[in-house]
């Protein structure tokens, strides 16, 4: 097809705003998804992702439009709408012209919306504006309007107003994106450029990349070459979304699609490299985005130590569909062999969690999350640390630098207090302050990651009765007053309990560690020591109990089956938790140590 | 219970799921006596009893319940002399008798017909106690139902009681422990009450209408208990089982030793073999299943070897005696030191183990805290 009619898109929005519901009502209206067969929110295909309402991995669909007498293709390249995965956000626009940013009329613009719209930005897109929702009576368009208009800069007349339920206003807003969104660059004469902008595994075909075209095109039997890589596949097969994989012989410049090359692993390809001809390169590659930078990491262990192989197969297969998440092995002297795995945030952690209990049959022992940190050793050199327990002593370090992002907090402003206070508590910065109306406005912090990542956004939630909306961006490392605490349980340190924090409330965090841990610990046979060192130095001490009466005092002839049922149940509790010299520790101790809370 | 042809000596449990009211503290199966046709119960039982084909014999019966001793004085003696007849060489024969409930004239016969062993449900000797409990009879039935007994000829009595029961101290309870001393009886159980699902305490206790007595309390009440009573000549033969020498209840120490015993009526369970089976707990089913000839068991578990095995361990642990290694070693065809290596050099460690020569058992220390040790002598 000629480029003139193609358009390639992506819908950005916060969550729940309506973008698959915009989506849905596209493929309906395009004629793409037969009415009768429509299954709602085409787009979000894994089960989680449905449940949890948010969409992880970019998807791509292609419709066709009539519009003035002509035939349109129209490209949707869906995008992720959390914190954790603006990286996804970016290459998904990397493949577009254009985007359509749906705000919600009745919430108004959000952290996300905020946020995604940077990326839009930032990626050359051109931007739809779009007032959703606007068949509910609580929909104030116009204030949305003037929020867009204030907040990202854009003329809030030329905002559409839809119902993406209803479908009021949507036949306008496809003819707008024909009308309005700039079709791809015709660079058809040239060597083939191929962006590769996601991918996903088939067991039975191997790696499927989806691909924007840039220049040139692809054909079947192609000789490929990965320029980023150097790898040379050939083509077996080509195919557009629609929203079915269809084969087809060859991919033209503008045009979305797939490639099947007897890949045989993820690994083997980079989400952002570029697929040329092997004969006839290109001369350069599409500029593609920067790889997300794995700043969260936590370590899980296998809560029977049987299940090592078990854990690391999981582990691989998860990692085939989600190149973000990475894992390596780790040991540690209290939990023995397990994992370390990187994540782009906490919802990722979340969601790799949940796969992992529901596609396997695993007990895992899980740490809490921590962060990256960076260190400069005496002798100059610059290290990045993944885990509290491997910061090396402190004689050898000259710098200690923990990453930075930028938090944007948009809320009511009668919340404004309670969320500068849980700022101030947390070392955050606040940069700037913007009304975005009489009653909502938007905070920009400098803040340590570390200080947000873990139940920061619970507490937010709470603070502002669920008004409040976060995203943020990271920034850099910088130099910090940090230490680590180490917690002794029964005078054993546990490297999986260690943590490094900043000075200034090392002490009472180690506090509270001991203290969450005295009732995480389930009471034993003996007395069990609790401390907090810093610094080589004890600085807290906590005793659980040993418990007192744990006896069945009625035993008898028709008590015998019972009893052995419970006495089986109470080992099997035993055999759950992690001993740790002869104190057991349940997993969700190890998750307690972040646990700022009272 | 359904079994054929038992060669073995073996116990006899035969359980009266009747009371005239409900313990609140009560998770044993027992129904209102009035409410049903106890001679009826009684004949199905005695049917019950002659459907077992025994050859070996009966060394120990138990009649409990519920209470026994609200029976007709026909019903109950009729059962009684059913057993005297039926078998010849019983070493022990308890029945349970509620304070309150006793007559001397049914002791006497009772005595005549071979019961030798008489077990007081005495509880408490605090009224406000046995109110709480909702126990009907008061301290005087207590001390009355023992000297009939005595009078009736029995030199074998034991009483229950209860300690941690919610208000009460450990003063009040040393007081309950003198005056269960002074009754002179060969015989005590002291339990620390329970809270058993389905009870009127337990849906109380969770409904925060009173708090349980506190761990540490219930800990000292029963280390006093150990005290009191071995001053006073008894033996601590069981966790919760004191007895004068040569008074150990022989029918109960069958169960901790893990050998076989049958059980009939409502709710009975039976050990045989490699099966434990447990039988209707439901009166009017009970009775029809036995007068049409169907199967009065209403679940019946087949037991492996490990599970036989893990049974006789945890069971024996539970006693003063512990584990016999050869005994052990003969009956399962384990090294009970092997097997249980781990567990057995852990606790040993923490002295709630003693190994001795011939035996393992629990330490005193161990006692009160004997699940989260027996837990580990469970063989997967
Ligand atoms: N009334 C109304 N509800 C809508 C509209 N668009 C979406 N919704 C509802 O808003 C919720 C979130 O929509 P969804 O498309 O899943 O949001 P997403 O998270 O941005 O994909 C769903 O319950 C939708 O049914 C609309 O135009 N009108
Ligand atoms: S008398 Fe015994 S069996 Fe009957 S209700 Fe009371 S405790 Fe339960």
């Amino acid at each position: 097809m000629d480029v003139k009619h193609i358009r390639n898109f992506s819908i950005i929005a916060h969550i729940d705003h309506g973008k698959s519901t915009l989506a849905d009502r596209m493929l309906q209206i395009t004629g793409t998804v037969d009415s009768r067969q429509f299954k709602d929110q085409i787009l979000d295909d894994m089960d989680l992702e449905r449940e949890r309402g948010i969409t992880i991995k970019a998807s791509a669909v292609m419709m066709k439009y009539d519009y003035n007498g002509e035939t349109y293709m129209l490209n949707l390249i869906d995008t992720p709408g959390h914190v954790d995965f603006h990286y996804e956000v970016s290459r998904a626009l990397a493949a577009c012209e254009g985007a359509i940013l749906v705000v919600d009329a009745t919430q108004g613009v959000e952290a996300q919306t905020v946020a995604n719209t940077y990326l839009a930005i930032e990626s050359g897109a051109e931007i739809l504006p779009v007032l959703n929702k606007i068949d509910l009576p609580s929909a104030q368009p116009d204030a949305t309007a003037e929020e867009i208009e204030h907040i990202l800069g854009m003329k809030k007349n030329y905002c559409f107003k839809i119902s993406a339920k209803t479908g009021i206003g949507v036949k306008e807003l496809l003819d707008a994106v024909c009308e309005l969104l700039p079709p791809p660059a015709d660079r058809s004469g040239e060597p083939v450029a191929a962006l590769i902008f996601d991918s996903h595994f088939d067991e039975y075909r191997g790696v499927i990349c989806y691909v924007r075209i840039f220049a040139g095109k692809l054909t079947v039997k192609q000789k490929i070459k990965l320029i980023g890589s150097g790898k040379i596949y050939q083509i077996l097969e080509l195919g557009k979304f629609g929203p079915k994989m269809t084969p087809v012989s060859e991919l033209g410049t503008g045009e979305v699609g797939y490639v099947i090359a007897n890949i045989k692993g993820l690994s083997d390809i980079t989400i952002g490299d570029t697929i040329t001809d092997a004969v006839q390169p290109a001369e350069k590659p599409i500029p593609g985005y920067k790889k997300p930078m794995q700043m969260v990491f936590a370590d899980f262990y296998p809560g029977d130590d049987t299940d090592y192989s078990k854990l690391r197969k999981a582990f691989e297969k998860l990692s085939l569909n989600d190149s973000s998440f990475s894992f390596f092995p780790q040991n540690s002297p209290a939990l023995g062999f397990g994992f370390r795995c990187g994540f782009l945030g906490l919802l990722h952690i979340d969601i790799i969690q949940e796969r992992l209990e529901r596609e396997n049959d695993i007990d895992v022992v899980q740490t809490a999350p921590t962060v990256s940190y960076e260190i400069v050793t005496t002798d100059g050199a610059v290290k990045k640390i993944d885990s509290p327990s491997e910061l090396p002593d402190v004689t050898q370090i000259k710098e200690l630098r923990e990453p930075f992002v930028t938090l944007e907090i948009i809320t009511h402003t009668d919340s404004i207090g309670g969320i500068m206070k849980l700022a101030e508590n947390r070392r955050c910065t606040l940069i700037k302050t913007d009304y975005i109306s009489q009653t909502r406005v938007m905070l920009e912090y400098k803040a340590p990651l570390a200080e947000i990542v873990y139940d920061f956004y619970d507490q937010l939630k709470g603070i502002s009765r669920g008004y409040a909306t976060m995203d943020y961006k990271f920034t850099g490392f910088e130099e910090s007053d940090l230490v680590k605490i180490d917690i002794l349980v029964n005078k054993t340190a546990v490297d999986a309990l260690t943590l490094i924090v900043h000075r200034s409330n090392s002490e009472a965090r180690g506090r509270k560690i001991i203290t969450k841990l005295r009732k995480a610990i389930p009471r034993h046979q003996f007395e069990i020591p609790l401390q907090v060192a810093i610094g080589g130095k004890i600085i807290a001490r906590e005793t659980i109990k040993s418990f007192r009466k744990d006896v069945t005092a009625k035993l008898y002839g028709g008590d015998v089956t019972r009893k052995m049922k419970l006495l089986k149940k109470q080992k099997e509790g035993k055999k759950r938790m992690k001993s740790i010299g002869s104190v057991q520790i349940p997993q969700k101790a190890f998750m307690s140590i972040l646990d700022t809370s009272d | 219970m359904d079994i054929d042809n038992i060669i073995e000596n073996i116990g006899l449990y035969v359980h009266i799921p009747f009371c005239r009211s409900k313990c609140r503290y009560c998770g044993f199966y027992s129904r209102p006596v009035e409410d049903y046709d106890v001679e009826r119960l009684i004949a199905a039982v005695i049917t019950e009893l002659d459907n077992c084909n025994c050859i070996g014999s009966i060394q120990t019966v138990y009649i409990g319940g519920g209470s026994p001793s609200c029976l007709p004085e026909k019903s109950l003696l009729r059962l009684i002399e059913y057993i005297y007849n039926r078998w010849k060489n019983i070493e022990e024969f308890t029945i349970e008798c509620n304070p309150g409930q006793v007559n001397i004239e049914v002791l006497r016969k009772a005595r005549k017909l071979g019961v030798s062993r008489i077990s007081i449900g005495a509880q408490s000797f605090d009224h406000a106690e046995l109110e709480f409990l909702g126990r009907t009879h008061n301290v005087g039935d207590i001390t009355n139902a023992v000297t009939q007994a005595k009078n009736a000829g029995f030199d074998n009595i034991s009483i229950d009681l209860i300690f941690a029961i919610p208000g009460s101290t450990i003063l009040s309870w040393r007081q309950n422990l003198m005056r269960a001393i002074k009754l002179g009886v060969p015989h005590i159980s002291a339990y620390s009450l329970s809270y058993e699902d389905g009870t009127i305490l337990k849906q109380q206790r969770d409904a925060g209408l009173f708090a349980p007595v506190d761990e540490e309390t219930d800990r000292a009440m029963y280390e006093l208990t150990e005290e009191l009573l071995e001053q006073a000549g008894f033996e601590h033969y069981e966790i919760s089982n004191f007895a004068r020498p040569s008074f150990r209840c022989k029918h109960n120490m069958r169960y901790w030793q893990n050998k076989p015993y049958i059980g009939v009526g409502p709710a009975a369970a039976s050990c045989t073999g490699n099966q434990r089976t447990k039988n209707i707990a439901d009166i009017d089913k009970y009775i029809q299943a036995v007068e049409t000839n169907g199967t009065t068991a209403q679940e019946t578990i087949n037991l492996s070897a490990a599970d036989i095995a893990s049974e006789t361990a945890v069971l024996n642990l539970r006693t003063a005696d512990g584990i016999n290694i050869e005994d052990y070693r003969q009956r399962h065809n384990l090294d009970i030191c092997n097997v249980f290596a781990g567990p057995i050099e852990r606790h040993c460690s923490l002295g709630l183990i003693a190994r001795e020569k011939n035996n393992i058992r629990l330490t005193k220390n161990a006692l009160p805290i004997a699940d989260s040790i027996l837990c580990d002598f469970i063989i997967d």
